[in-house]
Order: structure tokens, then sequence, then C-alpha cells
């Protein structure tokens, strides 16, 4: 029971990208210090490039304040770039019209963390996921209410359940109708932000499942978000490690968990805690020191420098290159040749 | 795999809960609330006996009058001195008082209902899209419209100054300009010098018709205005600005200012409503905008977004059904705030022209005459002032328990 | 020796307009000294419900403690009132939560906060409580502790709180700890130090811990024994090791399935446990995970089956098959 995605990934000179984030920056205003000035702008992603092929996912991990959410949500421009550019389908965004950029859309969709925030509770589940249909087709109405019900088969609900509200249902079955809805316009590529995070253990497994199957059904692309490493490793066919608004590390999965290069990718791996007491006890322990900096006030020179174990005297003065140090392997460490 | 199997199907469904909306859940709060059944009685009772007799008993103020029946007291029976039955007696012009105490109900429902439809109306639309658009970033579209309404809106002042309905359209195209041109010589100096003359000669050459002093007013105040005009107008200022406004209504003590509209724009029940409505706009802008502002940072707006749905569906479809809670337990309250006001210009002989029925015109009548003893002059209309106010007041609390979200499970 | 903690028979009930909520089910086990104590579950389990009962920090209405006796070194809690119970909380129990941002007061100091609590269960004076503060911050990892104790709680970071919330805990040297989801809101590299601490901590005060999470995985690192528990009842329970090598219980199984691990080979695929947890306020006869369970029969749906214990007393489960699982899984 392989998976085929990973075939793919070996053929990666020959595949397709899909899509191409080039030196992205998303920066938020600091908050207002007085009437004159305002405070350190928050860098919440600082120069993020890499690309996704057709039909991978790539994983993107990270914690608090890593920016890993907002390279999500600026990707499908629902936030406008500070600068960069981002090259979906051949097609830069950026140059992309109002009328065009919401028409764009309908290629690129988004799952959300929260399934109680992220449906309209005054809203029928069926208009919920028929909504993308009202705004991007001229269906009827007939028309309309056989492709929710399809969808809603697809992800494993009742389709008599077009009328409820979503707080009759439950955290993982509000998943599945977020999932639906996401699926409405056929997209290619889907951002999913942290989708399993608010659910129970026992249904997380059960949506990871859904989403892995319909992407073998529907060919789709997905950049999944999350912060729990190990299910980002079960799903990924590549990963990407951020930390305070950079990517440190992006390789492919099996690479980076057996090879990683980064002092915080590996503390990363060692931290995640393992469920069989026997492992637990002979694991190798990377503990580090501190707590993350404030995004608004990064360190000078390697952001990791403050916790990192390895550090020297050049990561206190000098930002590391990003680049690719392996076939397919990028870091961006001054220790790594 | 996705095919899930029958008996998976089972169990997913048994964990549904039972169908119930979440209007019938408040429904069932506010019914087995006590206060909220008898705030309820009241209104109802108040809505129904004063269309009933509007519609059904018809009253003709100018015609009733009968001095020999001046100021007696209640009578349940006929008598030789009183021919007629007055359960609340009669008032200083031989009128029965209870007669007018019920007619005057359907003239309070009506000032109720105008004035906070007025409030609502503007104070809503104001909050609606100053929340949003603070958050949400505008389209292109928007933004010249935008610019063009606060063109429109600095235009104001030169018109009346200059009596010239043309100044607003100078003023509104002026906006637009900017508004379009947003990137012409922006961020440079260049750019409010340039709008401001533009505004000023814009202003300035209409004006002439109407002589030079007031040409020279309007110059300067185009001059301003284009300065204005030139900087970025984004949706954070434009609602910091309207909020602003707002603040300076409410700076006025409300019954002051409505006293202060009314003398403006003369007496007459009509006038009275509009001026309570004017009041009451800032209190819904801002419990409006506040209610916006929690339900736009949620997670759906956002799914909207990246769904494609356009700003006008959003705030229609996503915003307006979810703000409605707070909005439902301010309007009741407000009424019984505007039937509180509406008596209270009657009272000072404003509002309700005489001799219009309204309880608070019959306490002005009538108070003076407590010293001699004629007490049901005095105690009928106050009793209805009070009980309308208490039945709206006590039904908006059971709406507030009903819809409060923490009580949702 | 006599256990720390023993409780008998625990049963909490919510009497809500929608029903009677059974939120513990007749809940006994017992803890010893020193011995750290994994509570696993997911949400609505019952784990922190039976922890607050303990405390007798159900709010009443609408919970309400209908059957029980909570035994802490020969005191039963539930028989104390609530004068009584104040004195014991703080000083014998102690307990923090998950979210150390509401759980600390914003508008007072955290040295403040850490001295209420000494202040109330000890003979000190303000400036003696203050340098047990202190040194308290310091111990539980705070750099520049001093110093800090005149910080408000929004000046310190996520993890950073979690101690102050530890060293309020260890304030007054309690007989047990109670944490209910401590790092769950954390994240994963300060989730790792304050597991380290702690393991240190409680290898320098041997008080006994109760640590109740969904996180098997931290459970792995931490805990001597576990208790799993499903839909208010503890469903196995043991020696960790004993339950990670050797589970019984099938949701327990389905549990460790459905976790994706690192070391796992790839293309594993996870189990999922079919179907919802069951509603609460309709909890049906019998085992209440009868309905998810693919090895179900007869029996499980009608008579609920009891703790038994196999391999003496390091591990008990609650399955009327839980021999003949292991065989066919096997298969």
């Amino acid at each position: 029971m392989g998976r085929d995605s990973r075939d793919k990934v070996k053929m990666k000179a020959e595949m397709k990208k899909l899509v191409k984030v080039r030196n992205l920056k998303k920066y938020f205003p600091g908050t207002e210090v007085s009437i004159f000035r305002t405070g350190n702008d928050v860098k919440a992603v600082d120069n993020v490039s890499f690309d996704i092929y057709e039909q991978e996912t790539l994983g993107l991990v990270g914690e608090t304040g890593c920016g890993k959410t907002t390279v999500g949500r600026t990707m499908l421009h629902l936030y406008p770039p500070t600068d960069g550019k981002i090259i979906f389908d051949g097609v830069d965004l950026n140059e992309l019209g109002e009328r065009e950029l919401r028409f764009a859309r309908s290629k690129m969709q988004m799952i959300f963390q929260d399934p109680y925030a992220s449906l309209n509770p005054r809203m029928t589940v069926g208009s919920i996921v028929g909504a993308p249909l009202d705004v991007h087709t001229d269906q009827s109405r007939k028309e309309k209410r056989e492709r929710v019900q399809e969808l809603l088969d697809i992800v494993g609900l009742n389709p008599d359940f077009v009328n409820r509200y979503p707080h009759e249902f439950s955290g993982g079955q509000r998943q599945r109708i977020g999932i639906a809805r996401a699926l409405a316009l056929n997209p290619d590529f889907v951002v999913c932000d942290e989708p399993i995070s608010s659910l129970d253990v026992s249904i997380q497994a059960q949506v990871v499942n859904l989403l892995e199957d319909l992407q073998k059904q529907l060919g789709l692309t997905y950049l999944f978000i999350a912060h729990d490493l190990s299910m980002v490793r079960h799903i990924s066919d590549r990963m990407a490690v951020m930390y305070l608004g950079k990517i440190v590390e992006l390789a492919d999965r099996d690479e980076i968990f057996l090879n990683s290069l980064h002092p915080y990718t590996q503390a990363l791996m060692s931290a995640v805690p393992v469920p069989d007491p026997d492992l637990a006890e002979t694991k190798e322990r990377v503990i580090l020191d501190g707590d993350i900096p404030n995004p608004s006030n990064p360190p000078q020179g390697c952001n990791f420098n403050t916790r990192c174990p390895v550090a020297t005297e050049i990561c206190f003065k000098e930002e590391p290159e990003y680049r690719e140090v392996k076939n397919n392997h990028w870091v961006a460490c001054h220790l790594v040749k | 795999m996705a095919q899930i199997n029958p008996e998976e199907f089972a169990v997913t469904d048994f964990a549904v809960r039972e169908h119930r909306s979440l209007w019938g859940d408040a429904w069932r709060r506010l019914i087995s609330n006590n206060t909220a059944r008898l705030g309820m009685f009241i209104v109802v009772l108040f809505v129904f006996s004063a269309t009933f007799s509007h519609y059904f008993w018809k009253y003709e103020p100018k015609k009733d009058l009968d001095y020999s029946l001046k100021l007696k007291a209640p009578n349940l029976v006929v008598t030789e001195e009183i021919p007629s039955i007055h359960i609340f007696g009669t008032d200083k012009l031989g009128r029965d008082i209870f007669r007018r105490v019920v007619h005057g109900g359907w003239n309070s429902l009506r000032v109720g209902i105008v004035a906070v439809g007025i409030s609502l109306f503007f104070g809503g639309v104001i909050g609606l899209l100053t929340g949003f658009y603070e958050t949400v970033t505008m389209t292109t579209l928007e933004r010249i419209l935008l610019f063009g309404i606060t063109g429109l809106l600095l235009g104001l002042l030169s018109a009346w100054i200059s009596n010239q309905i043309i100044q607003l359209v100078g003023y509104a195209i002026l906006g637009l300009l900017a508004g379009y041109f947003n990137n012409f010589l922006s961020g440079k100096i260049m750019r409010a010098i340039f709008f401001g003359l533009l505004g000023a000669l814009m202003s300035f050459l209409p004006a002439l018709l109407m002589g030079f002093t007031v040409a020279l007013i309007c110059g300067t105040l185009g001059l301003f205005s284009g300065v204005l005009l030139s900087m970025t107008l984004d949706g954070r200022f434009f609602s910091n600005f309207m909020m602003r406004i707002m603040d300076m209504i409410l700076s006025f003590p409300g019954y002051l200012l409505a006293i202060a509209i009314v003398a403006f724009l003369g007496p007459g029940l009509g006038k009275g409503m509009i001026a309570i409505g004017v009041v009451g706009i800032p209190v819904y802008a801002r419990l409006t905008r506040s209610a916006v502002l929690s339900v736009v940072h949620k997670e759906y707006i956002l799914a909207a977004q990246s769904v494609g749905e356009s700003h006008g569906r959003i705030i229609l479809r996503h915003i307006t059904p979810n703000i409605l809670s707070p909005i439902i337990v301010q309007t009741t309250m407000g009424l019984a705030n505007a039937i509180l006001s509406a008596a209270a210009l009657g009272f000072l002989g404003l509002g309700a022209i005489p001799p219009e029925p309204e309880w608070g015109a019959m306490l002005g009548d009538s108070y003076r005459f407590l010293t001699s003893g004629a007490w049901w002059a005095v105690l009928f209309p106050g009793l209805a002032i009070m009980l309308s106010v208490l039945g709206f007041n006590l039904l908006g609390d059971g709406f507030r328990d009903a819809l409060d979200p923490k009580l949702r499970t | 020796m006599t256990p720390l903690l023993d409780i008998k028979n625990l049963k909490t009930r919510f009497y809500t307009q929608d029903g009677v909520v059974r939120a513990v089910n007749d809940v006994s086990y017992t803890m010893n000294r020193g011995e750290i104590l994994g509570v696993v579950g997911e949400s609505g389990c019952g784990k922190s419900v039976h922890a607050l009962s303990m405390m007798q920090l159900i709010p009443f209405p609408p919970g309400k403690i209908t059957n029980g006796e909570v035994w802490l070194d020969g005191q039963d809690l539930l028989t104390l009132s609530e004068v009584e119970m104040q004195k014991v909380r703080g000083r014998d129990i102690a307990m923090i939560f998950q979210d150390p941002m509401t759980s600390l007061n914003p508008v007072y100091t955290v040295g403040f906060q850490i001295m209420e609590a000494l202040l109330l269960h000890n003979d000190m004076t303000k400036n003696e409580a203050k340098f047990r503060a202190g040194e308290l911050l310091e111990l539980v990892g705070i750099p520049g502790a001093k110093d800090r104790l005149d910080d408000f709680p929004h000046q310190f970071s996520g993890g950073m709180r979690q101690r102050a919330m530890i060293a309020m805990g260890l304030s007054c040297e309690p007989k047990l700890l109670i944490a209910d989801e401590p790092t769950t809101a954390l994240d994963v590299t300060i989730q790792a130090q304050i597991i380290d601490l702690v393991k240190k901590l409680q290898d320098e005060l041997g008080m006994a811990i109760m640590w109740i999470t969904h996180d098997l995985g931290v459970v792995a690192e931490l805990a001597h024994t576990i208790n799993v528990m499903y839909a208010g009842s503890i469903i196995e329970t043991g020696k960790i090791r004993s339950i990670y090598k050797n589970t019984k219980h099938p949701y327990t199984i389905g549990l460790l399935g459905s976790l994706p691990r690192l070391d796992d080979s790839p293309g594993t695929e996870l189990v999922s446990i079919p179907g919802l947890p069951p509603d609460l306020l309709d909890l049906p006869e019998g085992c209440p995970f009868a309905a998810r369970c693919e090895y179900r029969i007869e029996q499980c749906l009608v008579e609920k089956p009891p703790l038994v214990e196999i391999d003496g007393k390091d591990h008990a489960v609650a399955c009327w098959r839980w021999e003949e699982i292991a065989g066919i899984r096997s298969k």
C-alpha cells in the first residue's frame, strides 16, 4: 500500500510546478505607540520562496509566530502581499485585476482551522456548500442542489442534511462541510490551514484519510499547514520548516526526517512526543533554551540565534542564505556547507 | 476510502442532534421567562389597543370639548350631573381622559416606530459600513465612491453658504477625481497643492455669481477640502471620521438636542419623530459597528472572501444575519426610549400639536390642576407612559437573556 | 503502603435544560505517593470533570456529584464543607490549567499571585513570602526570577506563564498536583521544556502528579501509569509499558493506531475509529464504546463491562472480549 505520489516526487524533473512563490513578504503595520509613531512592522512572512508541484502535498510546519498561516492566506491573495510574486499555473497573481482575481479563486481554495468559526452559523449547510456555485456559475437551483448533495456524499456526510445548520453537527463533521465547500468548484490547489488541530485525535485520522483519498480521486495539490509534525510527515511528500517568517529547511519528507540539517528542525523533531515509552526513554533530546522571539523584533543576523545550541559568531552578524545544498534539499544556515 | 459503508453512516447519523434552529431555541427561552412574558403581554395589549382604536373607534379631537364637564372625577355610573361615563374622569376641556389615553397610544406607537426606524436605518447603515470597511480593504470602485461621497459632504457647507446646488456637484467631482487618480503624485506635497488649488477654483468660480465675498469664502473652503481629499482616505480614516461625528451628536444631551431640532423644524408630531430619530442615530451606529467588528474577524468571512464572494453579498448574507441579536435588544429598548422622549417633548408643548391626544401633552395640560385635586388628569396619562415603557423594557430584557450567546450550548 | 489517593465510584451529573449529562460514571482508582498518573481521553470523556469533582469545584447548579468517595490521605474530600475544602485546595492538592493567560489574573503581578497562595496557607510574613516566591520562580527556570516578581502576566510569554502557574501550584508543597492539559496550548518546543521541568521537579520534590491530556505521546514521556477514559468511565488502566505494548481495549488500540508517528515507515495508513463519541445526554446501555467497536457482540450492547485485572495489578481493562481480541488481531 504505497503512495503513488512518492513515485511522482522522484520524477520531479518532468513534473509541472503548479505554484511558484518568489520572495514573498507580508508585513503587518505595528501597533500605534503614539499618534505620531507606530511600532515596528511585524514581519510575518519575510522573503519566502518555494515551489509546489502538481498533485503533491507540501507540508508547512512551524510554531507560533513562524508565519505559516500568513503564507497560506497571502498565497491566495486573501492578504495583499507586501512584496514578492505568486505564480499560479503560469499566471502572476499580482497582475490580475480585482474581478479576474475573484474568478481565479475558483481554482485555489482553502480549508480553515476552526470548524466552529469557519461556517456561518445562520446559513444552512446547503447554502454554505453551494455559495461558491452561486458566485461563479450560472447553474439552476436544481443543478446546484444536486451538486451540493454530490459533494456532501463525497466527504462522507448524509446528503439529506442539506437543510441543517452547522451547530447541529460535531467538529469533525463541520470540517467535512468545510472540505465540501472547498471542493465545490473543482479547484486544482487547496491550502489546508491547520484543518485538524481543533479536532479530537480519533477524528483527526478520519479527516486526514478523507483528504488523502480526495487527493487521489480528484488529483488535488495540497499545501498542508500544521504544527503537528507527525501528522504533517504522514501526509506530505515534501516538508518545509518555518521559523519567525522564514523557511529554514525544505526537503523531501524522508530526507528531512533522516538527514535534517538545520538545528531548529532537529530540535523540533526531537521535541515531538512519541507514543512509545521505550522510544521516549532512549530518544535523543535537544531542548531549546528560551522562548520564541517577538516577530516585531527579530534578532539580528540569523533569527534563530537566540535559541540555537550551536550558534557561532557569524550567526549573530549575518543572515544565512537560503540555498540548495543537496538535490532538492534547501537550508538556511551558516553551519551547513 | 471515502466510501463510507452504511453501517458507518448510521454511526455518523445518530450523533447529529435533533433538528433545532437557533431562533427556535431563543424563542423557547423567551417564552419560559416570566418577566419577558409580562412585557410581551403589555406590549401586545398596547399595540392592539392603539391600532384597534385608531381604525375602529374614530375620535375627532377638534370636536371634543364640553366645558360643562370640566375636570370631573372618574365616574362609573351615569348621574344627574354627569350624563356620560368617564372611567378616567375628564380634563380641563371636559374631554374624556380614557378616550384620549387610548388614542394617545396610537400617536406614541407611531412616534416609537418612526423614530426608531430612522435611528436604526441610518445608524445601522453607518455602523455596518464603518465596521466592515475598517477591516476589509475596499475595492477600487468602492474607494472612488467613498471619495465622491466625502466630497459631497464637504460641499454641503459651501452649497449652503452660496445657495448653489452646483457647488455640491463640483465637490463631488473633485472627490471622484481624487479617488480615481489616487496614484497621481501620491505621497508628495505637490498632490495636496494641486488638489487644493483645483478645489479652490471649482468652488470659487461658480460662487462669483453670488458675490465676491461669498466666492472668497467658498474658495477657501474648496482649498481645504481639496487638500483633505488629496490624502489617502481608507476605510479606517472614514470609520474614524464617521464615529467622531457620531461622538459629536452624542455629546449633546438627548432631550436638548431633540428640542433644538424641533425648534428648528417647527412643531408637529412628525417633526418630533425626526428629532428623536436623529438623536438616536449614534447609539445604533456604535452598536452595529461593534457587532460588525466582532463578526468580521470570524473565519467564515475569510472563507467567503476566499470563495470569491463580493463585498455586498458578504455584508448581506453573512454579516447582517449574525448581528441581529444585539440590534433586536436595542430596538426594543429604543422603542421604550422613544415613547418616553415623545412624552417629554409633548409635555413641553413641542411635538404633538394640540388638540391631538398625546400622553406627554396631556400631562403638560393637567399638572397644574393637581393642587386643586384633579389627580385623575395626571395619573392616567402618566400610568400609560409608565406601563408602555415598562412593557418594552421587560421585553427587551427578555430578548437579551434569550439571545445571549453564552447561554447557547 | 496505603495509596495517597483512593477514588471510589465517583459519579457526576449535570442537570441541564436538555436533560441529564452523565459526565462521570462510576470512576474508581488509586494513586500512590510520588506516582505520575496520566489521564487520557478525548473531549467529553470526563477527564477534566472528574478532577474538578475531586476538588469540589463543580458548580452546583447545574452540576452535582451524586455518588462516590475521594480519600486523600485518610480524609474523604467529598464530605468536607466548603471552608474545610478551601484549606485543602492549594495546600494538599494544587491544580494548574490549560490556558495560562486566563488562569492568571491580568491585573495583579505574578509575584502577588504566588504570594497569595503562600500567605493563605502558611504563617509567613509578606517579606518571607516574597522571598519564597522568588525562589519558586527560579526553581521553575525563569531567568532573572527575583526581578520578574513585579511583572504582570502579559509581560510573560506563554511558556513562562505556564511555568509561573507551576510555581504557584507547587508553592505550598502539595501532595498531589493536578495538571489539566497544561501543555496543549503551547508550542511543541516549549512543551518539551515544560515536560523536562516537571520531570526534574518531581524528582526533587517527590509529589504525585495527575497529568490530564489527550496527547498519548506526552503521556508516554512522562507518566508511570495511565487511565484511559471514554464517555465518563475508565476503560483501560495500568502501567505505562503494558498499556502501550500490550494494549487490550479496542478503543485504546484504535486511538494508538490513529496516531501518526515520526518513526512510522512510509505509507502506513492511519487507522480511524468510525463514528463519533456518544452523546452524554443519551448514553446507551452497556459498553459506551459498543456502537463504534468492530468487535462488539450482543452482550456489549446490553451490559457494561467492569474493569478486570489482567497481569496482576499492572493492567486492567473493561471489555468483555479482551482475551479474544488479541487473537483476532494477530490473524
